[in-house]
């Protein structure tokens, strides 16, 4: 017994000084590039469902850099990595570490869970003090009750969506409401911001039902059955990334669009609609803040005939937030005049730049990008051999965001 | 009860000065590392308490963490009390919530055990995930303060380090103990054991509760080290990961869990910085260690550093 | 906590058509997964990479026959296939081998092979939501106690049933059907008899992921086929398979029509907790009847 236990632990103790050993060689790994570029670094989930956004938002912004490159910003290039979080929020936050403490990067981006971007935002920008941009995301905590000086968010957030469709809703005659939606916080962040803003503007609609199911469950059915039976004058469906083609879908099988009017944020989105070709659905209300066949300028055609010669497909949301996203990037450094990152951080805000459909600030006040946000109902265009948004409004994004008191005061409250 | 002799405390002391001086040489981010090694270690030496020594198919045991997490998460940040309050209480919470769950499961054996702890497992986790006003949902919770004497990356880690290495002390008394040797008995043949009177529902169920108690511990740790709790940490693939970690590691051995979750991390991290495959090159390092080292890393090591009466030990219990 | 409008019976009906077409996937896919359990002994997480596979060569099937009715059937049967190959290819190239070592490295096994698999559908297939619609002829709904039901789900109804009946013909009246049932209760003994046992695990293995296959090819049309499927059908299959009994397919029907059909009225009665019906299922089965409801293989 006594021997057993002492080979044992001598087994032990020479395997974990080897192991040891192992990490500390990995000490000799070459940190990615060499020379003092300004290096950016990107945490976003590349596997599973969502990383069909993390995708698009990587290639706008590579599109942007293309250009920015050219020009050089103080002398130097943007250089990005990126890291895959596999929209797990543990291995975001590993991976922020790691960008910041070993590839020394002057600023952090990403990504599409908010639940990872809002752990980021705290453990990594706020205390490691690197500024850190939030492009997909759309929790409105991260710029609203939750955000601080080292964070910025290029995308809009469920404040600005459930503002927008609030407002639209508000115009028109429906009384009875069912809400249903992804049973996680963006569903109900989207929920609660249209139905506030819908009740302050016509205060005689109610609720007579609310339906919550597991986000990315896949049969939609009885829930649309379940609702249709109780016979609302319109539906506001909350669904995130996951579950819009599974809604779409359930939607045009059971024909709900022809019977009860329905508004769901993204239901424009191009991601959603493209793969569903001509099966989508018509006649569903949704907001976008971004289509690449609206608004028709020419900065926004180059655009996305740019992107079209680059990777094959027109941009979605997320490739503008990310285009917008390196032109921030590269116009502050420019204005701070050197890597500082507090110099950078004070540069970002109220900084203005031009973008594929006009000219986006970063509001000083909250670091939240002002985001217009276009109305529109969903139609076959034979154009383009697929559903696109059509009858489109524009909602500027003053319209849509919270005030600047608003903010500060949910800022206090906690 | 010789446990220690020179040769090997030595050894463990020469260890455990090279963990302590590392920081100073080490850049900020690998200290960080370690202490994630750290953690994910406690947690999967508390469940190799019942796999490898009990034999017992615990497929949930990152709920009792989790929970253990969460309790001090909420206590920090929704009560007035002091931190102690919360380290002391997430460990606790997450034994009740260990005996209260394990009570069903050792009634049924084997896959029947795996599955329904899956099943209430998943409960718990639907019930973090949905409860937004208590736990942020899927959200969660972050930015938990810490008091100032374990935040920095250095006090954290060293903080980790004493506390790993107190619970491996006493899970190493524990397992060589009479209890742990019984354990290691209802393991290997239940009935016999019911024959000659022990209790071994009973027993299981103590052990149970001990390895829910540091998987509690591992949570409290986790929170300190990255001030964030989620839903991740109770969802069922987390406590695949920790299951692999002890197969991966070598589950009769004591250590071998800790060396698994020192690959495991070490993979995910540094593999992730080159390609974004590294869930690839993971599964095929499984294969490879499967074929060629099927005893588990330690299990290997041991066999090489061990003499043969040694290894037929080992087979014997096998 | 919102109980909803008034439960009528016609709204109750319509649930219970549509739990019942959701758990003829769940049967087919966990039936699968049953069969490898009940003869090999070892849960195969890699099952549901496997399903995620036979949607995404469903896709890919009902691409290049250029979609329609064709290449709705053609998916069908070429898909399933597809998935049998591959796990043909793991079997014996790896599988096999590990026939004679502890279970729990079988296990590892099969996590691993997961693992590869999940990266392999994202190398070969990309990142893209996928869709692809079911043919003319099972598009739209009927309309079934005043309430629209998609003809699709009926057209599971159908097979489903069919997938069954011929499962146990398979394997109770075919020679290699008796053969895996025999050696999964007891392979020595099968062995013994002088049939290579090795053989007829491939066999079953093989089997029980070409109905893991066929369940992904049927699902595709009403679900997005994306990376996390795997994720989301492995738990529900193997709490079925453990409910119903441990390669048991009645079982497995049995397990498949209480989960499908609980979660159904879940979200009629509560829809925001319609999650935990399912669960608190199995809870209690396996409170009541810790072996399974129907008699386990082994």
């Amino acid at each position: 017994m006594r021997r057993k236990g002492r080979k044992q632990l001598l087994g032990t103790w020479v395997c974990l000084v080897l192991g040891g050993l192992f990490l500390c060689s990995l000490l000799f790994l070459p940190t990615q590039a060499l020379a003092r570029n300004i290096k950016v670094g990107i945490i976003d989930c590349y596997s599973g469902p969502p990383a069909v956004y993390a995708k698009d938002a990587l290639n706008g912004f590579k599109l942007a850099l293309k250009d920015i490159n050219k020009r050089g910003v103080l002398g130097k290039k943007i250089e990005f990595t990126t890291r895959d979080t596999k929209f797990k929020v543990d291995i975001a936050l590993n991976m922020a570490k790691e960008l910041v403490m070993r590839e020394d990067v002057d600023v952090l981006v990403g990504t599409i869970n908010s639940g990872a971007s809002l752990a980021v935002s705290e453990a990594v920008a706020k205390k490691e003090k690197v500024p850190f941009i939030v492009w997909i995301a759309k929790s409105e905590r991260i710029t609203g009750e939750k955000g601080h000086k080292y964070v910025f968010s290029t995308g809009e957030n469920t404040a600005m969506a459930g503002k927008a469709g609030g407002v639209a809703l508000s115009k028109k005659p429906y009384v009875r409401y069912w809400i249903a939606g992804d049973d996680y916080e963006y569903g109900h962040a989207i929920a609660n911001a249209a139905w506030r803003n819908l009740k302050k503007l016509k205060p005689d609609v109610k609720i007579i039902g609310k339906s919550w199911w597991k986000p990315g469950e896949p049969d939609l059915i009885p829930y649309i059955t379940s609702i249709m039976s109780a016979k609302p004058d319109a539906v506001i469906f909350c669904t995130g990334g996951r579950s819009m083609t599974n809604i779409m879908k359930a939607i045009k099988a059971t024909g709900m669009a022809k019977k009860v009017p329905i508004w769901i944020h993204t239901a424009t989105d191009h991601a959603v609609l493209k793969p569903l070709g001509a099966e989508a659905p018509e006649g569903v209300m949704g907001t976008m803040d971004y289509h690449f066949y609206y608004p028709d300028t020419p900065a926004n055609r180059a655009f996305v005939s740019a992107f079209k010669a680059a990777y094959g497909n027109p941009p979605g949301f997320p490739a503008f937030h990310g285009y917008i996203t390196a032109k921030f990037i590269a116009k502050a450094f420019r204005k701070a005049g050197s890597l500082n990152k507090k110099k950078f951080v004070n540069a970002m805000e109220g900084l203005k730049i031009e973008g594929p459909t006009g000219q986006i600030e970063m509001r000083s006040c909250d670091h939240q990008a002002v985001l217009p946000m276009y109305l529109g109902v969903t139609k076959y265009s034979p154009k383009y051999g697929v559903v696109i948004s059509s009858n489109i409004v524009t909602l500027t994004g003053n319209e849509v965001m919270p005030s600047c008191d608003e903010i500060m005061k949910a800022r206090q409250k906690k | 009860m010789a446990i220690w002799n020179k040769k090997s405390f030595a050894f463990s002391v020469l260890l455990l000065i090279c963990l302590v001086i590392l920081p100073f040489f080490l850049p900020r981010f690998y200290t960080y590392i370690l202490a994630s090694i750290f953690v994910m270690a406690l947690l999967a030496m508390s469940l190799n308490l019942v796999v490898g020594h009990g034999g017992l198919y615990q497929f949930h045991h990152c709920v009792f963490y989790g929970v253990s997490a969460y309790t001090v998460a909420l206590i920090i940040t929704k009560t007035p009390l002091p931190y102690w309050v919360a380290f002391v209480a997430g460990p606790i919470v997450a034994m009740l919530v260990g005996f209260f769950i394990c009570w069903f499961c050792v009634r049924l054996s084997k896959l029947y055990f795996a599955m329904l702890q899956i099943s209430l497992g998943s409960l718990v986790w639907a019930l973090a995930f949905r409860w937004y006003s208590l736990t942020g949902g899927d959200d969660g919770i972050h930015g938990v303060p810490m008091p100032e004497f374990i935040s920095s990356t250095k006090s954290s880690y060293y903080f980790i380090l004493i506390v790993l290495v107190a619970s491996l002390i006493v899970l190493y008394l524990i397992l060589k103990s009479p209890f742990g040797a019984t354990l290691q008995a209802t393991r290997d043949n239940p009935e016999r054991c019911e024959a000659v009177g022990i209790n071994v529902r009973r027993h299981q169920l103590v052990a149970l509760v001990i390895s829910t108690f540091f998987a509690g511990v591992a949570g409290v740790l986790y929170v300190i080290l990255e001030q964030s709790v989620f839903p991740d940490l109770l969802f069922w693939v987390l406590s695949l990961e920790i299951f692999i970690m002890c197969l991966l590691g070598g589950w009769f051995t004591f250590a071998g869990p800790m060396l698994g979750a020192a690959i495991m991390v070490s993979l995910r991290t540094f593999v992730g910085i080159y390609t974004e495959y590294w869930t690839l090159v993971l599964g095929i390092i499984l294969i490879l260690l499967i074929f060629f080292l099927p005893e588990g890393v330690m299990g290997f090591l041991l066999s090489k550093f061990g003499s043969t009466p040694e290894q037929a030990d080992n087979g014997g219990s096998h | 906590m919102e109980a909803g409008h008034t439960v009528t019976l016609a709204a109750m009906g319509s649930h219970f058509f549509v739990g019942l077409s959701r758990a003829m996937i769940l049967f087919i896919v966990s039936s699968g997964l049953s069969f490898v359990l009940g003869v090999l002994r070892v849960p195969n997480i890699a099952h549901g990479s496997l399903y995620m596979i036979g949607a995404f060569s469903a896709f890919a099937v009902s691409i290049v026959a250029g979609g329609g009715a064709t290449g709705f059937w053609l998916a069908l049967i070429v898909a399933p296939l597809v998935v049998a190959a591959v796990s043909f290819i793991a079997e014996r190239s790896l599988f096999c081998r590990l026939y004679e070592r502890e279970h729990l490295m079988l296990l590892l096994f099969t996590f691993a092979l997961m693992l590869i698999l999940d990266d392999l559908v994202k190398i070969v297939w990309g990142a893209e939501y996928r869709s692809i619609m079911a043919p003319d002829f099972l598009k739209g709904s009927v309309t079934i106690f005043k309430s629209s039901f998609p003809r699709y789900n009926l057209f599971l109804l159908i097979v489903g049933p069919i997938v069954a009946v011929a499962l146990w013909l398979f394997t109770n009246k075919s020679k290699i059907g008796k053969i895996a049932r025999a050696a999964a209760v007891d392979r020595e003994m099968v062995g013994a008899v002088g049939i290579n046992v090795s053989w007829v695990f491939a066999f079953a293995f093989v089997l029980g992921c070409f109905l893991a296959g066929l369940g992904g090819a049927l699902v595709a049309p009403t679900v997005s086929i994306t990376l996390g499927m795997d994720h989301d059908i492995i738990i529900e299959a193997f709490l079925i398979v453990t409910i119903g009994g441990l390669g048991n397919m009645w079982g497995a029907m049995v397990g498949s029509l209480i989960f499908g059909i609980t979660q159904s009225f879940g979200v009629l009665l509560w829809p925001q907790f319609a999650i935990v019906f399912p669960y608190a299922a199995v809870v209690i089965v396996l409170l009541l009847r810790p072996t399974g409801l129907l008699k386990s293989v082994w």
